[in-house]
């Protein structure tokens, strides 16, 4: 049958024969969004056992509501960046250095336990037109405040690594849910449909602690899971083909392929679902260009590569990456979340080096970061985030010389920064103590955090459901949270 | 012989994959009001041969009744079950004016938006029928009855006559006019069909595409070197017959068909429902036992009663399960087989639960839609919180159903996951076991000794970091138990926290201590290994004479429990007006017999639905569409048989000759239906452009899993070893699901690798089905991830799947283990390998320009390949991270493993013509 005079699908009739079956040889479903089926399928199942559609793709999806923000790129700087140090000055801690911290504390290694303060041992000068107090150690950032919202008043109130990070990353403390990317790939899908909807660019260094579950798409579909490029060959998982089959070779064997396929099909003439496999092994290969296109960052100008770092040992590879993401939202992936090698924000001892280095690695592209997209005016519709899934103590943790001293993990109160995609810049929100420890004025949860990113995305985080064993579940996980309006420009 | 084409007009284009993506619902709707159309349409006349019963009140039905009829006391005083009541109306005076749609309130409610209030409003062609049946008069089909049951929409005459609930009828085997080319009564039936249309069956296909077809379709695995000797050089008339007996003799024919019967069933390896997944590692017993099954060719009816009510069989209870079980190895079966009740996710288990009641009875309504789903082809869990919408199944049949599991699934009474097993351990075991324990205790009382010396002492040096003066009373503070301490020993430990020293932190302060402790711990683990492992079967049972009450839960909540019914069945299935009901108890028994009463109901020979559900399962999965092509709903909004009396016949033949299921493949493989050919013809599909009735077979996709089966027989890994404990699966490197030991290492959690001995190259139906960890390689061609079962797999094109195709890591290990095995065969024939990878693969000897055009393929790479300078090629990425370095392979080998990947991913080696 000629799908174009199927009446109950009349949008076909607009489609041109090829586009149809690169759109069938996706995988392509008319299901529209999910979450607002539900209301259709009342009537069939009882209302307590909502289900999935029967299938999933990653057709790009209109959200509910007017959006400011189409991607995303979060640079997750997990091990916990002492913010005491970094962008949320504490004079009177600094003044008090130490003497005894004059309450209660949660250490994770008690054994070099101590509450002596610690006071930064960096100065902090005001920038911008905003004046916001940022410290010597990001002179890069120091430079963007006017475009960033900084808040000062995160916390997942747990002090260990794993959970703050399933906390910040999932919306619950516990490991095995989807991730971030993937409810936002769920539920508006890809711009592009020749790259991933959801890039992870990790560290050469190796993979942040807990390995892939950081990208794991819990238990919705494989079709939601972060998809790996790795620095290195093969940069994404099926998609380049191995180092020894690479050009020529894969081209040579793909046109063979495609002959016997020819063949073949010249002998079932009329098969629809012969010829869509072969379409979709084009697209396949069209894939593998349009990545390698994105991730090739040889025609970007001098200046650009400059502006990432990429003239510096420092900074090149982490530039690198930053400058990639750029490309990939560039071209329509919705979400980029970048890693950084094993802890290096875990700054227990020698935070005086240990911290400047992280710094130096990160300072310069992130702030790059900002100001390419502002330049290319993509920052107006592109989240950026920075931060990680704790803070440090405000005391000192140790090691007996005083250059040695380091801090221990705080999950009472830290610092993370957003950029773009509506939120509004020059803004400092939030406050921790007068130490530093615990976030107690205008308190931000990983939850608000998420209900705030989906409200820029179009989406109200209470209807973005996955139906699991019966179970209607949401990235803020019904727990109490908020869209926290004061961050956004128009709110 | 195939012949060349011309590519295809632009007119047959293909059958949209997604056309069952579309919401069910609107499609379901569709079909509602298209039948509705097609029954006016059939009997010739005009409006007035709309009645109330036949075409108003399932309307009414779907959209009102839940307002208006179904709850005591209806909504604004109107009840809509009856046209009378509609001319009576409520409290807003009548709401239907026969003769006059105008007037009738209904109407004008109905088109102004404002009923009904929730769900979805009425289509145009909805409001159409209504307005034309009123205009009509508002006919009835019959005088209406005097009363209704309350709260319920009862059962109508209309709904009683719809086909699915008819008796089976085997009708007369018709005569056909096409006797040259039917062979057997299913011929009969397809060929009495088409005559009207004026189509015939396609020719026979060849032999070897026979051969290919039903080697794929029976086993699963492409025909071995052996299978195709034996079928092409043997000329009788029945040698297709012969080689359909030998391999529904083939072991591997219970892994292919066994596997069919999993997805209905919901197999899985894991409790699924949390982020943790936990596995059940007792599991694939039922799954060895349903393979088993397949391949004894056990009478179905028998081995429906097994599942449903094996424990029953075998006079087992709770209690002396255990014992039965290790005491016979029939009642052992027997148990197992009742492990298709314990296949839903089982979530009560889980810590902390929000609502542990939601979770219990969600097993429960899971299980009974993988019951209802499988067996009785409906819908029944629509049922649930009302009275069925589409259906004549009322609110409370789901709850007598529901009752046939509550002495086993007595949400008051709950078991969890664990507490379900029953131990295979003898008693010589357990003593053993218990002595071991001994030893080990004595072992852990030692280390906790030294844990309080190792504390102390790390105590005591610490305290010498301190001032003489604060290490007595931080000593005493610390010695003193935490509910004791004053408040000023409080602080003391709160301003000196390193004090703080608990086992957990020991290491911190006490390397070698930690070490020391960590080395007992593992001597006591040791000690335990000893114990004789202890084995499980995971199984369905009751408590001895435990029947608790089953309540009709309001809107399908457990927390508004309702009236009391007795356990039972389908009441439509039953005499008018009386619902099907068994006895509460069973005094033969200890257990209630609930569920062997509802297993011989559904197997007495007079249910209409379990074998007609049941052909129409094997049919499918045979042709690619049933003969009812909504194999799980065979309701209102299922589709109707295409061969009404095709099925009944088959059905009917089933049952009467033991309910095996080798005798109705032979029945359908035997025939010309099945052995024509798949190619399309112009004329034919003009007449019938989806082919529904049969005038070619079909081609299919291979399911996921013999994809993956097919390439290991074709590379020669296959390990054919049948039964046990599932293969593993784990996250590789990139979070992708592989085959393999889930072990990571380090506090980055890389994969460690895990020799598994061949066990990696098991058939699919083998491998762990973890519902949070799907194979990616199965997961990418359509293999159902088990939310509750899978009455039907997707058949999906995607780019995501040309990709593993091309680039996979075991794609790409199976094209050079073919290669290294053509040229272990035929060294240095470049035209014998040619021809022998043909055979592995397709099946069949290339044709002359075929061999010719690989020959040049390999000349123009090897000649590629050698030109390239080692250094040309990227080693960086096999140095890179943890990447295999392998040797490279020679420009002939290479050359030689890409014209092989080239053939296992091609269309010839996908599809099944």
């Amino acid at each position: 049958m000629n799908p174009s005079q199927d009446q109950r699908f009349p949008e076909l009739g607009r489609l041109t024969r090829r586009r149809f079956l690169a759109r069938n040889a996706m995988g392509v479903g008319s299901v529209a969004l999910a979450w607002l089926l539900r209301e259709e399928r009342l009537l069939a199942t009882p209302p307590n056992v909502p289900r999935n559609p029967p299938s999933f793709d990653l057709l790009q999806k209109a959200p509910p509501r007017p959006a400011r923000a189409r991607a995303m790129i979060s640079l997750f700087m997990h091990g916990g960046p002492s913010h005491l140090d970094l962008l949320d000055p504490k004079p009177e801690l600094s003044r008090r250095s130490g003497e005894d911290y004059p309450g209660d504390i949660t250490f994770s290694f008690v054994d070099r336990a101590s509450k002596k303060l610690l006071g930064s041992p960096w100065k902090f000068t005001r920038h911008g037109q905003s004046g916001i107090d940022v410290s010597e150690l990001l002179p890069h950032f120091s430079s963007i405040v006017d475009d960033v919202t900084v808040i000062r008043s995160m916390h997942t109130d747990i002090n260990g690594h794993e959970p703050s990070i399933w906390f910040m990353n999932t919306g619950r403390a516990q490991p095995g849910r989807p991730a971030l990317g993937s409810w936002l790939t769920y539920g508006l899908g890809s711009e592009s449909q020749s790259l991933p909807a959801y890039v992870v660019l990790t560290d050469p260094g190796g993979h942040p602690v807990d390995g892939v579950r950081n990208w794991s798409n819990g238990f919705m579909p494989p079709l939601f899971q972060g998809t790996v490029v790795r620095s290195a060959e093969p940069r994404i998982l099926n998609l380049d083909p191995p180092p020894h089959l690479k050009g020529a070779l894969q081209e040579q064997n793909l046109a063979f392929l495609a002959h016997l396929n020819r063949e073949h099909w010249a002998r079932h003439p009329g098969e629809a679902d012969l010829e869509a496999r072969i379409a979709s092994y084009e697209l396949a290969a069209r894939m593998q260009t349009a990545a390698k296109e994105a991730l090739d960052i040889s025609g970007e100008s001098e200046a650009t590569k400059k502006l990432y770092g990429l003239d510096r040992d420092e900074t090149r590879e982490y530039g690198t990456r930053c400058l990639i993401a750029r490309r990939l939202v560039e071209r329509g992936v919705r979400f980029v979340q970048l890693f950084v090698q094993g802890q290096i924000w875990d700054n227990h001892e020698n935070i005086r080096s240990n911290l400047a280095t992280c710094c130096r690695k990160t300072d310069q592209p992130s702030a790059a970061l900002v100001k390419d997209l502002k330049a290319r005016g993509l920052l107006d519709t592109t989240i950026v985030h920075w931060g990680g899934e704790i803070g440090r103590l405000p005391v000192t943790e140790n090691h007996g010389a005083a250059e040695k001293a380091g801090r221990d993990h705080n999950g009472q109160g830290f610092t993370s920064w957003v950029a773009g995609g509506g939120f509004r810049g020059g803004l400092c929100y939030g406050a921790t103590d007068e130490f530093g420890h615990k976030a107690v004025v205008d308190r931000v949860s990983p939850n608000d955090y998420h209900a705030t990113l989906l409200h820029l995305f179009g989406i109200d985080h209470a209807h973005l459901a996955y139906f699991q064993n019966g179970q209607s579940q949401h990235l803020t996980d019904g727990k109490p949270c908020r869209v926290v309006k004061e961050l956004l420009r128009d709110a | 012989m195939r012949t060349s084409t011309p590519s295809p007009s632009p007119a047959q284009a293909p059958e949209p994959a997604w056309r069952h993506r579309s919401s069910p619902f609107i499609a379901r709707l569709g079909r509602l009001l298209g039948l509705g159309l097609v029954l006016a349409g059939a009997t010739g006349q005009a409006s007035s041969s709309l009645t109330f019963e036949k075409d108003i009140r399932p309307i009414l039905k779907a959209h009102c009744f839940d307002c208006h009829g179904e709850v005591e006391g209806p909504k604004g005083g109107l009840d809509v079950r009856l046209r009378r009541w509609l001319v009576a109306g409520g409290d807003d005076g009548p709401a239907l004016v026969p003769g006059k749609p105008d007037d009738s309130h209904m109407v004008r409610l109905i088109e102004n938006g404002r009923m009904p209030k929730r769900d979805k409003k009425l289509s145009a062609g909805e409001v159409a029928r209504i307005r034309e049946w009123i205009a009509a008069g508002a006919p009835t089909a019959r005088p209406e009855p005097d009363e209704l049951p309350r709260g319920t929409s009862g059962i109508t005459e209309e709904e009683r006559a719809f086909w699915a609930f008819q008796p089976i009828r085997a009708a007369e085997v018709p005569v056909t006019c096409d006797n040259d080319r039917a062979r057997t009564p299913v011929d009969a039936f397809l060929a009495s069909a088409m005559a009207p249309k004026n189509l015939r069956f396609s020719p026979d296909a060849d032999k070897l595409t026979l051969l290919r077809r039903v080697c794929l379709d029976l086993t699963g695995l492409p025909p071995s070197r052996e299978q195709a000797d034996a079928f092409l050089s043997d000329t009788s008339s029945n040698a297709f017959e012969m080689l359909v007996d030998r391999l529904l003799e083939s072991p591997h024919y219970g892994e292919r068909w066994g596997r069919h019967w999993l997805d209905i069933a919901g197999y899985a390896d894991s409790d699924g429902y949390s982020e943790a997944d936990p596995p059940r590692a007792y599991a694939y017993k039922y799954r060895d036992y349903v393979i088993r099954s397949f391949n004894d060719d056990k009478p179905f009816d028998r081995f429906v009663i097994e599942q449903l009510a094996g424990d029953e069989l075998a006079k087992a209870t709770q209690a002396n399960a255990s014992a039965l079980a290790v005491a016979r190895a029939e009642d052992r079966d027997l148990l197992i087989a009742t492990g298709f009740l314990r296949m839903g996710a089982d979530g009560s288990a889980t810590d902390a639960l929000t609502d542990r009641d939601a979770v219990r009875n969600q097993v429960v309504a899971d299980t009974l839609k993988i019951v209802s789903t499988s067996l009785l082809g409906l819908s029944v869990g629509c049922a649930q919180c009302h009275d069925h919408r589409y259906d004549p199944i009322p609110q409370k049949d789901y709850y007598r159903m529901r009752a046939v599991l509550e002495p086993a699934y007595d949400y008051q009474r709950w078991r969890t996951p664990s507490e379900r097993l029953v131990s295979l351990q003898t008693d010589e075991d357990r003593t053993k076991c218990a002595d071991i324990e001994a030893e080990a205790g004595k072992l852990t009382a030692e280390r906790e000794a030294k844990t309080k010396e190792y504390l102390a002492d790390a105590l005591t040096k610490h305290l010498e970091k301190f001032d003489a003066a604060l290490r007595e009373p931080l000593r005493a503070a610390y010695d003193t138990a935490a509910d004791k301490r004053t408040p000023e020993q409080k602080k003391l430990l709160a301003d000196h926290p390193s004090v703080n020293i608990h086992p957990g932190v020991l290491y911190q302060y006490n390397a070698k201590a930690a070490e020391d402790l960590k080395a007992m711990d593992a001597k006591i683990a040791e000690i335990r290994a000893r114990k004789p492992a202890e084995d499980f079967i995971s199984v369905l049972t009751e408590p001895a004479d435990h029947q608790p009450p089953t309540r009709v839960f309001h809107r399908g909540d457990h927390r508004q429990a309702g009236d009391v019914v007795p356990p039972g069945g389908l009441s439509v299935l039953g005499a008018a007006g009386q619902p099907v009901e068994f006895p509460a108890k069973n005094p033969e028994l200890a257990t209630s017999g609930r569920r062997l009463a509802f297993a011989q109901w559904l197997t007495s020979g007079t249910n209409p639905l379990v074998a007609r559900v049941l052909v129409n399962r094997v049919w499918l999965h045979h042709f690619g569409r049933g003969l009812v092509n909504t194999p799980a709903d065979f309701g209102m909004m299922g589709e109707k048989p295409s061969h009404p009396e095709l099925l009944d016949w088959l059905a009917a033949d089933f049952m009467k000759h033991g309910w095996k299921l080798k005798r109705l493949h032979r029945l359908i493989l035997t025939s010309t239906a099945y052995r024509q050919s798949s190619r399309r013809d112009p004329a034919a599909e003009a007449m019938d452009p989806e082919n529904q009735l049969y005038w070619r077979k079909p081609m299919q996709r291979l399911d996921a899993e013999i994809v993956r089966d097919a390439m290991l027989a074709a590379s020669g890994a296959l390990n054919r070893k049948m039964f046990g404990p599932p293969v593993p699966v784990r996250p590789d490197v990139h979070g992708q699901i592989v085959v393999g030991v889930d072990k990571t290492e380090g506090d980055n959690k890389m994969p460690v690798e895990t020799p598994l001995h061949g066990e990696e190259f098991r058939r699919s139906i083998y491998i762990q089905v973890r519902r949070s960890r799907p194979l990616g390689m199965l997961h990418a061609f359509d293999a159902p991830v088990m939310e509750v079962n899978c009455e039907r797999r997707q058949n999906s094109t995607v780019a995501t799947q040309s990709l593993i195709l091309m680039n996979s890591q075991f794609v790409l290990d199976q094209a050079a283990r073919l290669a290294a095995r053509l040229e272990e065969g035929a060294p240095s024939d470049r035209p014998g390998q040619v021809r022998r990878a043909w055979l592995l693969a397709f099946q069949r000897s290339p044709a002359a320009e075929e061999v010719a055009e690989a020959v040049r393929f390999l000349d123009r790479q090897i000649a590629h390949l050698a030109s390239l300078s080692p250094t040309t090629v990227d080693d960086k990425a096999a140095k890179d991270g943890k990447a295999k370095v392998e040797p490279r392979a020679t420009p002939e080998r290479q050359a030689l493993t890409n014209l092989c990947q080239a053939l296992l991913t091609a269309n010839e080696f996908l599809y099944v013509d």
